[in-house]
């Protein structure tokens, strides 16, 4: 197995600087700042790197988008990692600080970024400790703040803990929140990359995104293409949740196909259930059942499935499950974490959970599972954000493939 | 700007640049529903109301967040649409009540209009409604329903980006979040009542207006705010001729569309116990003129007025035209000015005055009016506090900053609210504004080559030679300057130095400029122009050019300068002024001099007081004559930008109008013109006054007209004097709710009144040994009154500032009675 982040992940102390320096920490720099920084913005590009956030906007391009000649510029490092079922970068702040700093660093000196933040959600709290330490030992090691290596770069890094919302993961509610305000997302245009934090252009990266930077400088940029799919390149952490026997975070190449992830890494379903369905890329992609458990795990195929790879997080479920219940807990995430700001979505995450919740109570009707679909078309691309559409998608994809599952309650209507 | 044209429903339609689709929508009469969206604050995109189809777009998009592009297809009424607006209808109506028929909005209320249009005939809603608090208090004069309220955030982004503050906020989240306030203190800035207006549902209620009345049941009068000079265009309903509620009127050439609070709520004087309903004599005063006939107590208003004319001519008959005179005010309308004036003039005096500083009708430079502050890159603003003195001068100024990305400047002896927004902020010490304004005038006549000597003194004002090098180069590089200058604020003669600093501008060949003069008062500018002053006929034409004089007012109008309002209060003192005509004024309150004023006042044969509301004044007043004021009188005024408009009858009233009692006067002074509407003295106005010529009723309408500049005359002046004779120099500053008579104790805004404060320099209190809250009195002019010291450095050393808060407060009595600067001691109690 190819592994890239994860290559030395367990190993002892990693998370100093010395260790993270024998095994080769911040060996990029000296490489990059040997560069122009449009030279490293077309290598991310050539590696065909995409966002591992949950949208995969391609990041080379996301960097080229910045306006020209406006500065300060600023990179948000989106470690807030909000969406069910992802636990990837948590991973890797907690074992490899060093690794997201070095990836930080060279995202800014490409991008000619002075100011750096690592938005972490507020139950990072212990993490952010470790983060804070290891920007102290770069300090120390002249890797951040004035004149860096000599090189006239000057770069420093802050961590900020979030209150604890999800919308605080969509990057503009990242940048409200950042700068003191109400975790709302912002009116696009304009994009972050033209007006972000403090109205100047700012590039946001998901953890796993940035620490992927310092291989594709170690490397080139070809050797990271090498890996993957055509169009997805490279590796993928995912984080595989649910009923299966060894759950946990797994590094694969993208095109893995899904089964090889939950039957070989994870160890199979618990209880040597069967596999009922599963949710590839976190709470806010549709499921998919059992059956197209072998599409290849790559932005893609998973696409053509009806689904998304989102931030990587494989939930699975397994056939002890009514997709109702899973159906039911994943709007009532929705519901919960609907910041309010727009109509469709603060008013139609609850009448779902209304609706779903009496269809449980044996109250429901079979005109319910219409109404459900309508709500939702009411709802999807109708709202300011997506978190609306992330409530809908499991709610349309369980209809779709377990409707037999709702049909069972409409059996015992009346029996509670 | 460059214009885009685009394709709405198979219309085109073009229009600037940045214009949002639903704006663009308007242009050609295509309804774009929304509840969120206002065009003076800006898109939000809440509501997801204005889903609209676009040509090449996936999904629908907001019509109040989308730009317009060219070429662009939008389409408004297709099926995907019109799905859309059921449903997003649908969700909105999910969980508001239907309480319709008890609901103040009712009948005017976007989203029962927007139901009736675009909505889903019925709900699928199978559950209960969220129930919530029904009349929570954001503040003394604004309930909120929370269960009506559909969260579109527009109250929130009123309060964030128009007053540019943190009053009103969301709290919680998701179906949770409500419009609120930070630890639930008041929502009561300056201008929190516009959240009202532009609620698209009935949640956020005026509490005085809740459930008083349905709103069709009223009757709407298109008219003006009467408290301060800007003037803003308000609809003031009644029902059975009883004042129900104040909205504002929008005019983008006055308000924006906002109103304050003072202007929404301060209407109690209309209905107040106070109210001079009928003409009276008082039997005040040692000895009974003998030129006055005894006046039966229960005459009409008119026999009143006649007689009040025929005593004034009697007394002018005894002891020559000098010995009378009139203070007029700065709150009348235009109309009754003009006819004031004239009344004066056929007398034969130009003992004329409605005000305590000097001040000239006209400006040497454009008068502009509010809207161009927007377009102007330099605003500098000089001894004004709009807001406390003018509240939606201080939106358009915070607009112009933040939107257009004006640059303000302000020269001031204190500090004020809009020094945040300030590129540059110059503080005097008090009373060295008049080197303070030639030091500015004198740097940008070198910076043009003109040697003109003011030997301004700049090392008296506190200004550094930097900071004031910093504002010369600022005024002199601007592309466009606005010079906004309250010269009630100034004292002496620095009102004509500011005038001369305008001349000063107008010369520096690169810039264009103008000015606007913020005197608080709300006709004050009208007032200067109808000639309610000594040395100037209407129109600014000097009382000295005898030929222009002559051919306009006839061979008896007097051409010698009469007295000042403050030379005739010393006259009164003196003897030598034997009838004084005082018209909505309070001078015993209000002018410098206090218990001098009232002693003057005592000594005059004759006082007679018309005006609205009994004062101190008419306490003291031989013959008292009611006025209508605002809410019952129709009539002009004209703004600070030089704008004309209406101020119409919203309540009736069996009293005789202002204009009509002096046209009794003017019939008994043997004036033969017959005015049998207020018409037809603006038309008068228009003929007789320079700068008026266009205007008419008609023309006026009901968005108003700016006059044509009032002629100025050219400004000589001396050097100044800095008096430094005593210690503390006192500066008194506005407050907007200061319990006055128009604001008094049963006013929605008693919340507001605030103590008497005096504001001291930390050096100064550090030398009296004084801090923060100690109680003292401030000595002056032989008087003193109370005050609880704030060391903040409101103004610099050797000043301190006391705010005007209320009639009893007394301070203008701290000043002398010739307007002279005014020195005060500072006691501990």
């Amino acid at each position: 197995m190819t592994q890239i982040l994860f290559k030395d992940i367990n190993k002892e102390g990693l998370h100093t600087m010395k260790v993270y320096e024998e095994l080769g920490g911040y060996q990029s720099l000296k490489k990059a700042f040997a560069q122009k920084p449009d030279e490293i913005i077309a290598d991310v590009k050539a590696s065909g790197l995409r966002g591992r956030g949950g949208a995969g906007f391609p990041t080379g391009l996301k960097w080229s988008f910045l306006a020209k000649d406006v500065f300060p510029r600023y990179l948000c490092c989106n470690a807030d990692e909000s969406e069910p079922g992802t636990c990837k970068d948590r991973e890797l702040l907690l074992k490899n600080p060093h690794l997201l700093i070095e990836g930080m660093i060279l995202c800014s000196y490409a991008c000619q970024i002075e100011t750096g933040y690592i938005y972490m959600r507020g139950e990072f709290h212990d993490l952010s400790f470790i983060m804070d330490k290891a920007l102290e030992e770069a300090h120390a090691k002249g890797y951040l703040g004035k004149n860096i290596l000599g090189t006239g770069f000057n770069l420093d890094i802050h961590t900020h803990l979030g209150a604890g919302a999800y919308i605080c993961g969509e990057e503009s509610a990242l940048l409200n929140s950042l700068e003191g305000g109400r975790g709302e997302p912002r009116m696009k245009p304009p994009f972050p990359a033209v007006e972000g934090l403090y109205s100047k252009p700012t590039v946001i990266n998901n953890v796993e995104t940035l620490c992927v930077i310092p291989y594709i400088v170690n490397e080139g940029a070809e050797k990271y293409a090498s890996f993957g799919t055509e169009k997805s390149k490279g590796t993928k952490l995912v984080s595989v949740s649910g009923h299966v026997k060894k759950p946990g975070n797994y590094e694969i190449e993208m095109g893995t196909p899904t089964s090889e992830l939950i039957y070989n890494l994870a160890g199979g379903i618990r209880n040597d259930n069967k596999l009922k369905a599963f949710i590839p890329g976190g709470s806010s992609v549709p499921m998919l059942p059992a059956d197209k458990v072998d599409t290849p795990y790559d932005y893609e195929s998973l696409a053509a499935a009806g689904t998304m790879l989102g931030s990587g997080a494989l939930i699975v479920i397994d056939d002890s499950v009514n997709i109702v219940e899973t159906t039911l807990r994943l709007i009532s995430f929705y519901m919960h974490e609907s910041c309010g700001k727009c109509t469709p979505c603060r008013e139609g995450t609850r009448w779902l959970y209304q609706i779903v919740e009496r269809i449980m109570q044996n109250k429901g009707q079979l005109e319910y599972i219409e109404k459900l679909e309508d709500i939702c078309g009411n709802m999807s691309f109708k709202a300011f954000c997506p978190l609306a559409d992330a409530c809908v998608a499991p709610v349309v994809s369980s209809i779709k493939h377990f409707r037999s599952d709702y049909e069972e309650y409409f059996k015992n209507v009346g029996v509670s | 700007m460059s214009e885009v044209t685009l394709t709405i429903d198979g219309k085109s339609v073009t229009v600037p640049k940045g214009t949002k689709v639903a704006d663009a929508a308007k242009q050609v009469d295509i309804d774009i529903p929304v509840f969120c969206y206002h065009e003076k604050i800006g898109p939000l995109g809440c509501c997801r109301m204005c889903l609209v189809e676009v040509e090449k777009m996936p999904k629908l998009m907001t019509a109040c967040t989308m730009d317009v592009a060219p070429d662009m297809v939008v389409r408004t009424t297709t099926e995907k649409v019109e799905k859309a607006q059921k449903g997003v209808l649908e969700f909105t109506l999910l969980n508001h009540p239907l309480d319709c028929p008890v609901c103040d909005k009712g009948g005017e209320c976007p989203l029962q209009d927007n139901t009736f249009k675009y909505g889903p005939p019925d709900t699928r809603m199978e559950f209960h409604r969220a129930n919530n608090v029904k009349a929570a208090p954001l503040s003394p004069v604004i309930t909120i329903d929370r269960e009506r309220c559909i969260a579109c955030q527009r109250c929130t982004a009123y309060s964030e980006r128009i007053e540019q503050g943190q009053g009103l906020v969301m709290l919680n989240r998701g179906f949770y979040n409500e419009v609120n306030t930070f630890n639930n203190e008041p929502y009561d800035t300056r201008y929190s009542g516009n959240v009202i207006d532009i609620c698209p549902v009935g949640a956020l209620t005026n509490t005085d207006f809740r459930f008083k009345a349905r709103t069709w049941d009223l009757t709407n009068h298109d008219t003006l705010c009467a408290h301060c000079g800007v003037n803003c265009n308000i609809t003031v309903g009644t029902r059975l001729n009883k004042l129900m509620r104040i909205e504002a009127r929008p005019n983008d050439a006055v308000d924006d569309g906002w109103i304050c609070d003072k202007g929404r709520w301060g209407h109690n004087f209309m209905e107040s116990q106070n109210r001079i309903t009928a003409a009276r004599e008082n039997s005040v005063g040692a000895t009974q003129p003998t030129s006055f006939p005894n006046f039966p107590i229960d005459a009409p208003t008119e026999h009143a007025a006649e007689k009040v004319a025929e005593a004034f001519k009697k007394i002018v008959d005894e002891h020559g035209p000098d010995s009378v005179g009139l203070i007029g005010s700065a709150y009348a309308t235009n109309e009754e000015s003009y006819l004031y004036q004239k009344m004066f003039r056929l007398l034969g005096t130009n003992n004329i005055d409605h005000k305590t500083y000097q001040d000239t009708p006209g400006l040497p430079i454009d008068h502009y009016d509010i809207e161009q502050i927007e377009s102007s890159n330099i605003v500098l603003l000089i001894a004004s506090d709009p807001t406390e003195e003018l509240p939606i001068l201080d939106l358009r100024i915070k607009k112009a900053v933040t939107n257009s990305g004006t640059r303000l400047l302000c020269l001031n002896d204190q500090d004020t609210a809009l020094d945040k927004y300030a590129d540059q902020k110059v503080k005097y010490k008090v009373g060295s504004e008049a080197s303070a304004v030639d030091a500015l005038a004198e740097g940008l006549a070198r910076e043009l080559g003109d040697a003109i000597e003011f030997s301004a003194a700049l090392d008296q004002t506190g200004i550094s030679a930097d900071e004031m090098k910093a504002l010369v180069e600022a005024v002199r590089s601007s592309m466009k300057v606005c010079v906004v200058y309250n010269p009630a604020a100034l004292s002496g003669d620095v009102g004509l130095r500011v005038k001369r600093l305008l001349q000063v501008i107008s010369k520096i060949p690169t810039v264009e400029c103008g000015a606007i003069p913020v005197a608080p008062a709300t006709n004050a500018v009208g007032a200067m122009d109808m000639g309610l002053v000594p040395d100037f006929y209407p129109g600014g034409v000097s009382v000295t050019d005898t030929e222009q004089v002559k051919s306009l007012w006839g061979e008896n109008a007097p051409t010698q300068a009469g007295l000042s309002a403050l030379e005739m209060i010393a006259k009164a003192k003196s003897g030598e002024l034997k009838a004084l005509l005082v018209h909505r004024s309070n001078p015993a309150v209000d002018f410098p001099g206090g218990a001098q004023v009232v002693e003057a006042l005592k000594n005059l044969d004759l006082l007679v007081v018309h005006d609205m509301l009994e004062t101190e004044t008419t306490q003291l007043a031989k013959i008292v004559l009611p006025s209508n004021g605002p809410g019952f009188d129709e009539g002009t005024t004209t703004n600070i930008g030089g704008r004309v408009q209406a101020r119409r009858k919203s309540l009736d009233t069996n009293h005789i109008a202002d204009w009509k009692l002096l046209s009794v006067m003017l019939k008994t002074l043997g004036d033969e013109t017959d005015y049998p509407r207020a018409a037809k003295v603006l038309d008068e106005i228009s003929k007789k006054v320079p700068g008026y010529q266009g205007i008419n009723i008609r023309g006026v309408g009901k968005s108003g007209l700016n006059r044509e500049k009032v002629s100025c005359e050219e400004i000589s002046i001396g050097n100044a004097n800095i008096d430094s004779s005593g210690k503390l120099r006192l500066r008194i500053a506005n407050y907007l709710f200061a319990h006055d008579k128009i604001l008094d104790a049963s006013s929605k805004l008693a919340h507001h009144f605030k103590a008497s404060m005096a504001f001291l320099n930390e050096k100064d209190a550090g030398s009296m040994k004084v801090g923060d809250g100690d109680a003292v009195r401030i000595l002056g002019n032989g008087m003193e009154i109370n005050a609880e010291v704030k060391v903040d450095n409101r103004c610099l050393a050797g000043g301190v500032v006391v705010p005007r808060i209320s009639n009893e407060q007394g301070v203008n009595g701290l000043e002398n009675l010739d307007g002279s600067p005014a020195w005060v001691s500072i006691e501990k109690i």
